[in-house]
């Protein structure tokens, strides 16, 4: 081998060029280095300020609901009238009805009230779905529930795979088997597929085992589904992280040193593979949204009344041709969500490692 | 119970039937679904209305329109049949010369074969036919060399004998059910989907569970005063299940008929581009209260549900209007029938009962089943019941086990959606199946406000002795109805109407009040 041209190091390289420039060289740690990066991203700046006014507006919901359009999301307005410039109007209007006189029905299609656009004092601002309900308010909760399962379901999901990957990549052998054949036996199954299995079978009684009692209709039934569906698509490419830094040296020299498995898994693998974890996190984020919008448009999420994104779309398919914003708004609001998040962490991800391969892959 | 989204009444036809018709040919029509094409398993709205040309009973209705499909006629049955003057013994004497669709001849044992078939096989109509003689025993020990002593048969006079245990009025009306259509001897206890010969005009020549099936002319078959030749040569029946497709279809004049449930907001638009046929049937919508369960067990919160439903407003959130508000239990077109109005929609009263029965706050689970218009209705019966005061959430259950869960005492079910579409036109199809608490069992259960009244129940037996539905007999299930609402196990709120959708190309259509469109009497302008 050829003996290299120059003994210099990095740190007498510094030096030299110091000493050149009389410039201080200031020791710069990963974090920094990556926020500097991820600053100069403006696309990915804007995008976790999208996902921000997403998720205050929906955190308001509440506050929008009392004090702005003065109804409830499940409240139903049918019958009632609403005045929008100074006039009134049907909040649901014509339909389909009996006339005594000839004994016939006269058929004509029911109308819904369409976006107020502030015109009717806050009330019923993007209009009315068929059950006479104010479609803003619908849409906020809606956004609230999708966003708790959201990321509820991520923190649960992260927390699980990376503990059931931590204890695959160190202890190896026996305990890496027995989780990887779990990782594949879920991967086995499409996720949806698997998540309205599941969700339907706690669908009538809800859950009441180990001493956990969930009933059914509790928004923790889909976040708990969806966390479990979810698990090997962040757990198995920590695990290779994991298994590929336990033949690392200072690994060895950690344990050598007498370091115990809980120290050598929280204070040299985890810290080595975290900015890997928060670029998945924010991912499997948006990933758990779209399998919540999934499976609560078949039904098997969030139950009814209670809206979400995906039940809203759902329940304005019906009147697509007279109320498409039934759909679209619902549909919007999921689009401009799951886009911010994935354009945020594709930045994170560039600024943590660009070299990094993180992909949530389904 | 017929359990698809079809009802089995008929208002008069739209249009005059046609002597000059022009020949149908090949009629082209599309069903959301079917469950079975097997006589002795098929109990959906969507199979009956096929299978009833195919398939024939010894008693059948007539192909008319209005009030008079309703009557009985005999069907494989040269007349109608002598009855025992105790109402026990029913007699009948089958036509000469009948032949199933492959040839063969059909033999009065034929019938004994189908009743047996269908409690081998468990099929879904048995419950009909226990009341004779030997019918539970055989029920209890199947086999096919068993005998249910109570149908003697004798091939050679072609007779057959039914006993039964005691008397039953709406016993003619039960034979004319598909489940007890003769099929051969030979015929095997499984399900045999579009296979089995019958003595109908016509005969299934394929069938595809994911695609359709067709029907072809049966060349056995010879017309009867009651059951004449169909026009259409061959029937192509397609399934599908998305009703905007279905209506599609038949404004692309890609099939001439479709019985999807057209969504509210198309019918309007629709409606001028083929011929939209309100099909008045005979059905009711209504939210069931346990009266067995807090806080249905108190009347007055019962009474309070009923006058917080604005039924009206409901009808039209539902269907777009296509229904009748109402408050009964029978639905209009039977004799039966007098309007209630007991419960006029009043929110105040509602919550003052709320507040008289202490039940404020009471939490509630609102039971439906994941079908789009139950699931509306659901809506706005929690959003009700949140509105006077108790404190309701809704559960949603999966189609396919809907009925069994919320009939299983064990669920304690205490509210939810439910309908009835009428499985033969008479006062006992409603009363006994769903209100007599002789009758509630702890699975499988109908009468899912688990109402049992002495008095009611006592009416009832009493009233399924009279074998004529006579103006007095009429005046006492009136009477029997209006207890029942007068104790609000029910907060009935729709007869609903079902839009039914023909090409512009079609004329001669024909409602039949039991079977709906009447596809043999069809023609094309």
């Amino acid at each position: 081998m050829a003996e290299p041209a120059t003994d210099l190091t990095f740190d007498s390289a510094a030096l030299l060029a110091s000493e050149e420039h009389e410039v201080t060289i200031v020791g710069r740690s990963p974090w920094y280095l990556a926020w500097r990066r991820l600053r100069r991203n403006y696309l990915a700046l804007a995008s976790l300020g999208l996902f921000f006014v997403i998720v205050i507006a929906c955190a308001l919901a509440p506050v929008y609901a009392h004090h702005v359009a003065h109804t409830g999301p499940n409240d139903v307005h049918v019958g009632e009238k609403v005045r929008v410039d100074g006039k009134l109007k049907d909040v649901i209007g014509g339909g389909s009805f009996y006339d005594v006189n000839t004994g016939k029905f006269v058929v004509k299609a029911p109308t819904y009230l369409g976006p107020t656009w502030w015109h009717a004092h806050g009330r019923f601002v993007l209009g009315t779905d068929n059950l006479g309900r104010d479609v803003a308010v619908r849409v906020l909760y809606g956004g609230r529930n999708s966003l708790m399962i959201g990321i509820g379901s991520a923190l649960i999901c992260t927390f699980v795979a990376l503990t059931l990957a931590l204890l695959a990549g160190y202890y190896r052998g026996g305990c890496d088997w027995l989780i990887s054949r779990f990782f594949d036996i879920i991967w086995a199954f499409p996720v949806l597929l698997l998540a309205i299995a599941i969700s339907s079978a706690l669908a009538i009684n809800g859950f009441h085992h180990f001493g956990i009692n969930i009933e059914p209709g509790s928004l923790w039934l889909p976040t708990l589904v969806i966390s479990y569906v979810l698990i090997p698509y962040i757990g198995r490419p920590i695990r290779g992280q994991i298994l590929s830094l336990r033949e690392k040296e200072f690994i060895e020299a950690a344990i050598g040193q007498g370091a115990g498995p809980l120290r050598v898994m929280f204070s040299d693998l985890l810290p080595n593979i975290v900015s890997t974890v928060l670029v998945f996190f924010t991912l499997i984020i948006a990933a758990n949204i779209l399998t919540e919008a999934g499976l609560s448009y078949l039904g098997a999420g969030v139950r009814l009344p209670d809206p979400s994104w995906g039940n809203l779309i759902a329940s304005g398919q019906d009147q697509i041709e007279t109320a498409p914003w039934l759909s679209l708004i619902p549909g919007i609001a999921i689009v401009l969500t799951v886009l911010s998040l994935n354009i945020f962490g594709d930045g994170l991800r560039d600024a943590l490692d660009p070299r990094a391969k993180v992909r949530i892959e389904r | 119970m017929m359990v698809a989204a079809y009802g089995v009444a008929a208002n008069k036809s739209s249009s005059a039937p046609n002597k000059a018709y022009k020949k149908v040919g090949t009629l082209r029509a599309v069903l959301d679904t079917i469950d079975f094409l097997d006589p002795q398993q098929a109990y959906t709205g969507q199979s009956w209305w096929a299978m009833w040309n195919v398939y024939e009973t010894l008693l059948t209705y007539k192909h008319v329109d209005g009030p008079a499909g309703y009557q009985l006629v005999p069907g494989l049955a040269q007349s109608m049949p002598k009855i025992s003057s105790n109402g026990r013994v029913y007699k009948f004497t089958l036509r000469p010369g009948l032949k199933y669709s492959n040839g063969k001849k059909v033999q009065a044992s034929d019938f004994k074969w189908a009743i047996k078939r269908g409690f081998l096989a468990t099929g879904q109509g048995v419950g009909f036919y226990t009341d004779i003689a030997g019918a539970k025993a055989f029920a209890a020990h199947p086999t096919k060399g068993g005998n249910i002593s109570g149908i003697v048969v004798n091939n050679k006079k072609r007779t057959i004998t039914v006993k039964l245990t005691k008397p039953r009025g709406d016993f003619l009306t039960i034979l004319a059910l598909l489940f007890a259509a003769p099929v051969p001897s030979s015929t095997s206890t499984q399900i045999l989907n579009g296979k089995i010969p019958g003595t109908g005009p016509y005969r299934f020549s394929s069938f595809d569970a994911n695609r359709g099936f067709t029907m072809v002319r049966n060349k056995y078959f010879k017309p009867t005063k009651y059951i004449p030749r169909g026009n259409p040569d061959k029937v192509d029946v397609s399934f599908v299940s998305d009703a905007n497709s279905a209506t599609q279809r038949v404004i692309n004049g890609q099939a001439d008929y479709s019985n999807g449930a057209i969504p509210p907001d198309r019918i309007a638009n629709a409606k001028g581009k083929g011929h939209l046929v309100l099909r008045d049937a005979a059905n009711t919508y209504y939210f069931w209260m346990n009266t067995r369960e807090a806080p249905f067990n108190k009347l007055k919160v019962r009474q309070a549900v009923n006058y917080a439903i604005d039924r009206s407003a409901l009808n039209r959130i539902v269907w777009g209007g296509l229904g009748r508000a109402t408050q009964n239990v029978l639905p209009p077109t039977y004799p039966s029938y007098t309007k209630l109005k007991l419960y006029s929609h009043n929110v105040s009263k509602a919550k003052q009962l709320i507040n008289q029965a202490g039940a404020k706050g009471a939490k509630v689970t609102v039971w439906t089943r994941q079908v789009s218009d139950a699931i509306d209705a659901a809506q706005y019966y929690t959003s009700v019941l949140n509105n006077i005061g108790l404190d309701a959430k809704l559960n949603i259950l999966p189609r396919a086990t809907y009925y069994s869960t919320i009939g299983n005492v064990a669920t304690h079910a205490q509210t939810g959606w439910a309908r009835w579409l009428e499985d033969y036109p008479h006062p006992l199809d409603w009363f006994d199946v769903l209100l007599n608490g002789n009758r509630i069992t702890n699975t499988d259960n109908n009468n899912y406000a688990w109402y049992s009244s002495a008095k009611t129940n006592k009416e009832i037996e009493g009233l399924k002795k009279a074998q004529v539905l006579t103006p007095a007999v009429n005046k006492r299930w009136a009477t029997v109805e209006k207890q029942i609402m007068q104790q609000a196990p029910w907060a009935p709120w729709s007869n609903r109407v079902f839009p039914e959708f023909f090409s512009k190309k079609m004329g001669c259509i024909h409602i039949q009040r039991l079977y709906g469109v009447d596809l043999m009497r069809l023609c094309r302008k």
